[in-house]
């Protein structure tokens, strides 16, 4: 039997087939492309960063790094400044967190029979798009990095200003989302004790646990993460165990006849990626600790992605003190871009997961661009034979409510997957 | 005099609203207020604001804080077509102290596909249900540009696997008032970018009714809201520009309010990212500004709760309200002026594209910028 459909944000088509009341297999289809790619074709290379961050409104900072990154990565000598890297990273990790609040708030909490509460969804993220907008000018769709580094030379007030959304968000998560200091929800090890403090996170976990959800979701256990920086190592997990040593080149898209998206494997195999994966690859404590209790669970997922706020906060704390306003904010290349051809990609964590971007250059223009994006890996749509990560979470489910929620503990969004 | 007309036209159209019946009982736009610790004092501070912003005398504030109160009287449908909810994204961060966001907590949004909890048959149903029973009567707001013709498969949505362009149409059928949020929308977008490949059009194209642009890429969260609150005051269309843009926000050009345009006017540029020009606020024209170029009100309201603008980050401004504006504004980083570029249309040069920019003022502005600024300047050679 294939039961018809429940429709994720943007639009994607899931049609569940049953077998003895259960899901025995789980069809996805993305319906709308815009076919970006084709666009960027034969554009000048610079152009690529006013049309990537268009590719998604909701992760278009990421796909703005990965632009610029991707670029430079063309180069063989380019020099950035580390003020010009630590400035990056600080956005990139203000647009993770503030998705994270508004995946929780606004997806995860109806999901769970709560009530939704738009304000508590946008109240922190309003603070983290201003974060980014002191740097960048404005959000969502900043220009502000370009190929040798930033744009906007900040000054000891933009500082202040940074600190003090910083604090408030902080104190959001402390009033709201779990009721301890966030530096020690940061630091955690242990599920158990995160069970006993008040708060949205811990209601939602203790809930898993009271209806005896915990052993939903449950897919491959295998996790990877390609986006290096100060806080993110790549790597590769299966289960516990962990390979440093990985190569974009073996991630691989292949066409669905089904479907406008693309799948991604890695040496032809479906991974995970995303804050469970980031979590597993850095062997956090904390996140360790629900793997070895629940498995790659929707426990552990939401609780991956809701304790990363906590985590970015901290770093990007430290990652402000330790900035130079002295060094410059951007180095200007040595060759001009229209006189090369040469090929490059990126990787970025964004925050549903892995971002990469491959370039192609012949004299300045771009002869070719591929963008593989998070929701790619989670939402691969694979045969019986070897699924999809998502669709094998969802099997074995009695109904489509259930796999409804399991899906989206992926946060999938098919407005970039379909770019 | 003119203005007391206007008071008491606006005045009875808020009266007449008010005797239409609340959509939900439940909520009151004062108690919601004091439910979120504002004060009815922040509450008409906040009210002053958008007075202001939709360029109306101090002394409709009041008015203004009336339509505000009355927004929950029309239902509003939001859909989204092909996009990257960029728009939606910008109407979510609307300000903190979150009045704004209060006000759009407290509209009656019957449609939204990202923020409302329902989704497949229900999320469909929901669409259906609003448009018959508030038939003729509801806000259609639309974001996204529309695969069209021969392509428009290339959206389709929903249960019933309708195209977008289907669903557009029929809601643009009964709807009040029909507004294109952002340039996806109001003139196609990136997606309309050459090639086109989905043929990706404006919600203009498509219907027969009039659509009023409020183009941006994405558009202030201001510009958004202030739309709403327009046709809230005013129950008719707004003055609008030759792209169906509302004057009141799209009746300058960036360059005419821009914090830099003392430096244009004294000649002074950056030449190069990061040099002493940059870092002491130079007109950023050289580096690739389309601020000469561009109607918008952004160098005003600005971003993310008036924190900044792309200028004041020290990146120029791209002409993301003006129609193609990946196509016709050359290059990013390099001025539009009367450089040579390789543009989609065949390497012709910005004069061969410029009559098709802006309101026919561009001319006005080239001879202004020939004066202050020496193009063959720009860059210096490199290896
Ligand atoms: S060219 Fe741009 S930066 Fe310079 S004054 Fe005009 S709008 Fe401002
Ligand atoms: S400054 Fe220009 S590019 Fe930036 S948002 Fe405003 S109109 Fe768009």
């Amino acid at each position: 039997m294939i039961k018809l459909i429940e429709k994720i944000e943007g639009e994607a088509k899931l049609n569940f087939n049953f077998k003895d009341n259960k899901i025995d297999f789980v069809d996805i289809e993305f319906m709308s492309t815009r076919n970006i790619e084709n666009i960027l074709k034969g554009k000048s290379a610079f152009d690529a960063l006013v049309i990537n961050p268009r590719v998604c409104g909701i992760c278009g900072h990421a796909h703005l790094i990965a632009t610029v990154e991707a670029l430079e990565s063309c180069y063989d000598n380019l020099q950035i400044s580390n003020k010009a890297k630590s400035l990056r990273e600080l956005t990139l990790n203000f647009e993770l967190i503030q998705n994270h609040f508004k995946w929780f708030y606004l997806t995860m909490m109806p999901l769970f029979g709560h009530k939704q509460e738009v304000l508590k969804a946008t109240y922190p993220s309003q603070l983290m798009g201003k974060a980014i907008a002191l740097f960048g000018g404005q959000y969502p769709h900043t220009s502000y990095a370009v190929v040798g580094g930033v744009v906007c030379d900040i000054t000891e007030m933009d500082i202040i200003k940074l600190q003090h959304y910083i604090e408030q968000t902080v104190k959001f998560v402390e009033d709201n989302l779990i009721k301890m200091e966030s530096e020690s929800f940061s630091t955690c090890k242990s599920v158990d004790n995160i069970l006993k403090y008040e708060g949205d996170l811990p209601d939602i976990l203790r809930q898993i646990k009271k209806e005896e959800l915990l052993a939903y979701g449950k897919s491959y256990g295998r996790f990877i993460s390609f986006g290096e920086n100060s806080y993110f190592k790549k790597g590769k997990s299966l289960k516990t165990r962990v390979n440093n040593n990985i190569f974009i080149e073996h991630a691989k898209e292949s066409e669905t006849a089904t479907s406008f998206a693309k799948n991604v494997s890695y040496k032809d195999k479906y991974y995970e990626v995303g804050p469970l994966a980031r979590a597993m690859v850095n062997k956090n404590k904390l996140i360790l600790d629900a793997h070895r209790k629940y498995g790659d669970s929707i426990f552990s997922r939401i609780l991956a992605r809701v304790s990363e706020i906590s985590q970015l906060l901290k770093h990007s704390k430290k990652l402000i003190q330790k900035l130079d306003l002295n060094e410059p904010s951007y180095i200007e290349p040595c060759i001009d871009i229209k006189q090369f051809s040469s090929s490059g990609y990126s990787a970025v964590e964004a925050a549903r997961g892995t971002l990469i971007h491959k370039v192609e250059l012949e004299n300045g223009f771009i002869k070719n661009y591929e963008i593989i994006t998070p929701t790619q890996w989670n939402l691969s749509g694979g045969t019986r034979e070897k699924q999809g990560v998502s669709q094998k979470a969802m099997i074995g489910l009695y109904d489509i409510k259930m796999a409804e929620l399991v899906f989206k503990t992926f946060d999938v969004c098919s407005v970039c997957t379909t770019h | 005099m003119e203005n007391k007309a206007l008071f008491e036209k606006l005045s009875s159209r808020l009266d007449e609203l008010s005797n239409l019946p609340k959509l939900d009982d439940e909520k009151s736009i004062s108690r919601l207020i004091e439910e979120k610790g504002f004060s009815r004092r922040e509450f008409m501070g906040w009210a002053g604001a958008m007075t202001s912003m939709l360029m109306l005398p101090a002394s409709f504030t009041p008015l203004v804080a009336k339509a505000a109160e009355m927004a929950d009287r029309l239902p509003l449908v939001w859909l989204h077509m092909a996009e990257c909810t960029g728009c939606s994204e910008s109407l979510l961060r609307t300000a903190t102290p979150s009045i704004d966001s209060l006000i759009f907590d407290y509209i009656s949004l019957e449609y939204h596909e990202t923020i409302m909890s329902a989704a497949g048959w229900q999320a469909e149903h929901n669409l259906e249900s609003a448009m018959e029973r508030y038939k003729g009567k509801y806000i259609l707001m639309v974001e996204g540009g529309i695969p069209h013709g021969e392509s428009d498969f290339y959206l389709t949505i929903g249960a019933h696997g309708k195209t977008g362009e289907k669903i557009a149409r029929e809601a643009s059928e009964n709807a009040a008032a029909i507004f294109a949020i952002g340039t996806c929308s109001s003139f196609g977008g990136v997606q309309a970018a050459y090639p086109n490949p989905t043929n990706a059009t404006a919600l203009s194209n498509i219907t027969n009714k009039s659509v009023i642009n409020v183009p941006g890429c994405p558009p202030s969260e201001s510009n958004i809201v202030g739309t709403l609150l327009h046709f809230i005051l005013y129950g008719t269309l707004p003055a609008l520009d030759a792209y169906n843009r509302p004057k009141w926000a799209y009746g300058l050009r960036i360059h005419d309010a821009c914090e830099r345009r003392g430096r244009f006017d004294a000649g002074e540029f950056v030449e190069q990212f990061g040099d002493d020009g940059a870092k002491n606020g130079y007109c950023l024209y050289k580096v690739g500004c389309k601020g000469p170029y561009t109607f918008n009100n952004c160098s005003k309201q600005r971003f993310n709760q008036g924190t900044s603008w792309p200028v004041q980050a020290g990146h120029g401004c791209m002409g993301c309200s003006e129609p193609d504006f990946w196509d016709k504004m050359g290059i990013v980083h390099e001025p539009l002026g009367n450089r040579l570029y390789h543009t989609v249309f065949g390497g012709l040069g910005s004069d061969a594209t410029a009559d098709k920019i802006g309101v026919g003022i561009l001319t006005v502005t080239a001879v202004g910028i020939a004066a202050h600024a020496a193009i063959s300047l720009i860059k210096k050679p490199k290896e």
